[in-house]
């Protein structure tokens, strides 16, 4: 009776392992719109590879749903895989996308350098790629981003405007920064100083790395408050971390304080219509992998594009948030 | 008998000298900063331990008896989005958080279960479960995080009772009730006793397994509790919430004078572990040092811990 339980139970526990890979399968079947090229179509459907970073944050989320949704309006097939921020996994992923037998490479490296096999394989078997959302050190086709030093300037130009103007801005800003040494986290960085130091008047408190989460900003926020509890501005290097400070002022009834942030996160465009956050700068996920696949599919039809593709970005404030509020999506829209 | 003696009072050194640690800690912190011992600072470290604590009551459970769970982050996380949505869609904030509780003690079941009946060892099972769940809770909103929870449902994370943030009282109060458990309850006293030695409390007539089985339940219903009140302080439910919660659990457990091999820690002790570990990132905080330094150091200080647990102790006993 024993040995058959522990049978029973071990037959239980594959069947529920095998139900999850199923599950799996399934769930992979219904998000990702490989249906096997249909030889019937007298063209054959281009095949787009896109190799993300991970799927674990909502920005690249969207970013992939966008790709996928502009490649079925424009006819092609768009095959995606998640590199889950594991560089081997990556190099694996484009060799398994290249059997696969797509046509173009769309890829968001994990890192700048580390993803040399998968474009040497590329190149072997002749398929060329673009560069979206993060660069690579050795060239490419071309890539498609963003310029985030931009967005720093952008952030720091609204908060001297807030802290008094150019020539006269006074005040104590705090700055809560992204990962360390992350290209996006110094881009928002020296951006952000670029314009602000030039301003006698304002001090700013570097606070230390949060990774672009909100709980860890908030701890962080607080101490920093409990040590310096006069301040007047708070910048975060994305809008999911300047949430969490929001949160610590409302906590300690704490009012007067600005607050900007970066990425247009839907949730900040809310508070700042409720008037409890002041700006936040703009990058749209969705227009991005619009535009990743058209140029993907630019670039095999031969066209010549220069070395980067600038998505675009700009500031939104309460003066022009009722354009871009629409509670139904993450982040804001860039193109209306 | 005199085995357990010596465990005793080398639990009670244990103890001592964690908590000699923390007064070390206390004092060099006061010196380093002025701002640290005041009243608004440890309400602080109060509210910023409290998800993490809630989360090392349970871990502390399975530890008793010699496992293991990784699985408690990506619980933590799905239940976040459980919550969320069901807010989201208009259910009752009571009623929401007892569906997500019931879910959280589901899944430490079947994480019992595996464990115990499939005899999967808990490291590769509560493994298996750290990653499916942490897909759910991506799956639940295809990786959105769920906003605009009400603002009745914030009280429980954010809210503060006679000037005390609610967070950190509730975690408190289940630090003293499972404290209470572990020691006077028949239940408590089984734990220690199949962590320190299974064919004894198996010849004594324990059920075993049920033992084990239940830590894991305890421990996947305080995760998903700790993420309700993740999701309540911090207004959002995020599919990312909890990463690498399960390590901090397991360390504030150790530090606490728990073994890994069972038998022996305790609540009380984990307590104190959390608030070390808080306490090492505040200072920092407020003296303004990087982060770097902070990883460095809450390196140096968990091997200190233990080193000076071998050292009043007088060599593993195992």
């Amino acid at each position: 009776m024993k040995k058959f339980m522990k049978k029973a139970s071990l037959l239980l526990a594959a069947v529920f392992v095998f139900m999850l890979a199923v599950g799996c399968g399934q769930s992979q079947k219904q998000t990702s719109s490989s249906s096997s090229p249909s030889s019937t179509s007298e063209q054959k459907k281009v095949i787009i590879g896109f190799s993300q970073v991970t799927l674990q944050s909502p920005f690249y989320v969207e970013l992939m749903k966008a790709a996928e949704n502009e490649a079925k309006a424009k006819g092609a097939q768009l095959i995606y895989v998640d590199a889950q921020e594991n560089i081997q996994k990556q190099n694996n992923d484009v060799q398994d996308l290249i059997t696969k037998g797509i046509n173009v490479l769309l890829l968001n490296p994990v890192n700048p350098d580390g993803v040399a096999p998968a474009l040497a394989a590329a190149e072997k078997a002749n398929i060329p790629v673009v560069t979206v959302d993060r660069p690579t050190t050795a060239k490419v086709a071309t890539f498609v981003g963003r310029d985030n030093k931009e967005m720093g300037r952008l952030a720091g130009k609204k908060a001297v405007e807030l802290l008094g103007g150019a020539g006269q801005a006074k005040g104590v800003i705090v700055e809560i920064q992204g990962a360390a040494g992350d290209k996006v986290m110094m881009a928002r960085r020296d951006g952000f100083h670029e314009i602000v130091d030039k301003e006698p008047g304002i001090k700013v408190i570097q606070s230390p790395y949060c990774d672009y989460t909100r709980s860890k900003a908030v701890k962080a926020f607080q101490d920093i408050l409990q040590a310096n509890p006069k301040i007047d501005l708070v910048y975060a290097h994305n809008d999911d971390m300047a949430l969490g400070a929001v949160q610590v002022l409302e906590q300690n009834k704490i009012t007067g304080v600005k607050v900007v942030g970066v990425d247009g996160l839907m949730e900040a465009l809310v508070a700042i219509k409720a008037g409890k956050y002041d700006a936040t700068v703009l990058n749209d996920p969705q227009y991005l992998g619009k535009l990743a696949v058209d140029t993907a599919l630019g670039v095999l039809n031969g066209e010549k594009y220069p070395e980067f593709i600038d998505a675009g970005t700009g500031l939104v404030d309460k003066q022009n948030v009722d354009q871009y509020l629409n509670t139904s999506l993450t982040f804001a829209p860039s193109k209306k | 008998m005199g085995a357990d003696i010596i465990r005793k009072s080398s639990m009670i050194l244990r103890r001592y000298s964690i908590l000699f640690l923390l007064l070390i800690l206390v004092i060099v912190a006061s010196m380093l900063s002025p701002r640290f011992f005041t009243v608004g600072n440890f309400l602080n470290l109060l509210q910023q331990s409290s998800v993490i604590g809630i989360v090392s009551i349970g871990m502390t459970f399975v530890i008793i008896t010699g496992g293991i769970d990784l699985s408690v982050g990506s619980i933590l996380a799905l239940a976040g989005m459980i919550v969320g949505i069901l807010l989201k869609n208009g259910m009752a904030i009571s009623l929401a958080i007892f569906i997500t509780l019931v879910v959280g003690a589901l899944l430490g079941g079947i994480n019992g279960f595996i464990t115990t009946k499939a005899r999967v060892p808990a490291f590769l099972a509560t493994l298996a479960m750290m990653v499916a769940a942490r897909g759910m809770a991506l799956l639940t909103t295809d990786g959105q995080p769920v906003f605009g929870l009400p603002s009745k449902f914030n009280v429980l994370g954010a809210g503060f009772l006679w000037g005390i943030p609610i967070s950190g009282i509730i975690w408190i109060l289940l630090t003293l009730i499972t404290a209470f458990i572990l020691k006077y309850s028949v239940f408590g006293r089984r734990l220690y006793a199949v962590g320190g030695n299974p064919e004894a409390a198996y010849l004594s007539g324990i059920n075993i397994n049920k033992v084990i089985a239940t830590t894991y339940i305890i421990s996947g219903l305080l995760s998903a509790f700790a993420g309700i009140v993740l999701a309540s302080w911090l207004t959002v439910s995020q599919p990312t919430a909890g990463n690498g919660a399960e390590l901090n659990a397991i360390a504030a457990v150790v530090l606490g004078g728990a073994s890994l091999s069972g038998g022996t820690g305790g609540v009380m002790g984990t307590f104190i572990g959390v608030l070390l570990m808080s306490i090492i990132t505040n200072i920092f905080n407020l003296i303004g040092l990087s982060s770097y330094y902070q990883s460095i150091f809450m390196g140096v200080i968990i091997v200190l811990a233990l080193v000076l647990n071998e050292f009043v102790v007088g060599g593993s006993e195992k």
